[in-house]
């Protein structure tokens, strides 16, 4: 028997523990699920739901990623990697909200960009 | 003889004692596959996240467009679809586990619980679209409210762009896993059990992205619309 055979039952072992780890998690992660569907018709604070629900996605975000795919098993290489293309999309999302988020946002010159890309539109595709 | 024991006896040596195998020497300690399929991952967030900022913003510029959201969006229907897609992932991991133990038949099988469940997810967005199209009629054939294409307005861009391409995301995933169980009996799997608890692994985590990026979009696009600010 080779040398991997013999340590097989070792990753069995290692898996196994895995696998109870997988149902847990299969298991808190429909739960929350429920949570965000009941929570959007509470009669709270809109704000208090809001972040409710930003909280819970990250949760369920981090828990898949550390578990199901198995960052916390692998090695930190992986995390950084991941973690710099999050960051970049996070801080892209974020940035671009800030931007529009003053109230006195100029529709009209939004519109005249929108206006001059659909004038130039004819013009690139020749 | 079992799959287990076929696969442990086909193994190459190159165990370590840790209870996990490393086989191929790189110079950061990962298979190749993998760390390309992160990069890609890595890459493929700012993609989706381009598309989510996008249609966020112009839900806030343009918040009264022809289209209203608590009104055509089927939050059951939603919701069935995200608790699928997470089970499917649940699945998934599973297929993965199986696969690093050897066990081709129960790799199989969850593979195959994951592409039903994939089905299931695309179907469930078919539908959702084409009620978005052709808008709701209720039980005597009267329009309960219009429908809403691509180029209906901002709205209708955005949120197509993003769910479509999303969408797209899951039917390669259901595609790559049809094609990984058929790969299995070919018996080449057996040959090579690291190779293949590789594969199995890089496209587990296409499968979990896709659901990470879906629990994004269900918070985000979906249920945020229920939330009265005003």
């Amino acid at each position: 028997m080779s040398e991997v055979s013999a340590l097989l039952p070792e990753n069995i072992k290692s898996e196994n523990k895995k696998y109870h780890a997988f149902i847990n998690l299969g298991l808190f992660l429909a739960v929350l699920t429920g949570i965000e569907i009941v929570v959007i018709f509470f009669p709270w604070n809109p704000w208090l739901i809001f972040w409710v629900l930003a909280i819970l996605s990250i949760i369920k975000f981090v828990c898949v990623i550390t578990w199901f795919m198995h960052l916390v098993y692998d090695k930190l290489l992986l995390t950084l990697i991941f973690m710099t293309g999050m960051i970049l999309a996070t801080g892209t999302v974020t940035a671009l909200m800030l931007l529009f988020s003053f109230d006195d946002v100029d529709v009209e010159a939004v519109e005249i960009l929108e206006l001059g890309v659909l004038t130039l539109r004819p013009l690139l595709a020749l | 003889m079992s799959d287990a024991a076929a696969l442990s006896n086909s193994h190459d040596d190159h165990g370590h004692g840790h209870g996990h195998i490393d086989h191929t020497a790189t110079s950061t300690g990962i298979e190749n596959k993998k760390l390309i399929m992160w990069l890609f991952l890595a890459s493929d967030c700012m993609f989706f996240g381009t598309l989510i900022s996008t249609h966020l913003i112009y839900r806030k510029v343009y918040p009264d467009g022809p289209v209203d959201p608590t009104v055509v969006f089927n939050i059951p229907l939603t919701s069935f679809s995200t608790f699928i897609l997470l089970m499917s992932s649940f699945l998934m991991a599973l297929a993965v586990s199986a696969m690093h133990k050897g066990e081709l038949k129960s790799f199989r099988n969850n593979v195959l619980g994951v592409v039903f469940f994939g089905i299931i997810f695309l179907t469930c967005q078919v539908f959702e679209f084409t009620e978005f199209v052709y808008g709701k009629h209720d039980a005597d054939g009267n329009l309960v409210w219009e429908g809403f294409t691509l180029s209906t307005g901002t709205f209708g861009s955005t949120f197509f762009v993003l769910t479509g391409t999303h969408g797209t995301h899951v039917a390669i995933g259901v595609l790559w896993l049809i094609g990984l169980y058929f790969y299995s009996f070919t018996g080449r799997m057996e040959h090579d059990i690291h190779g293949s608890a590789m594969d199995v692994e890089v496209a587990g985590l296409y499968w979990h992205f896709v659901d990470i990026v879906w629990i994004v979009i269900f918070t985000a696009i979906y249920l945020v619309e229920f939330i009265n600010f005003t």
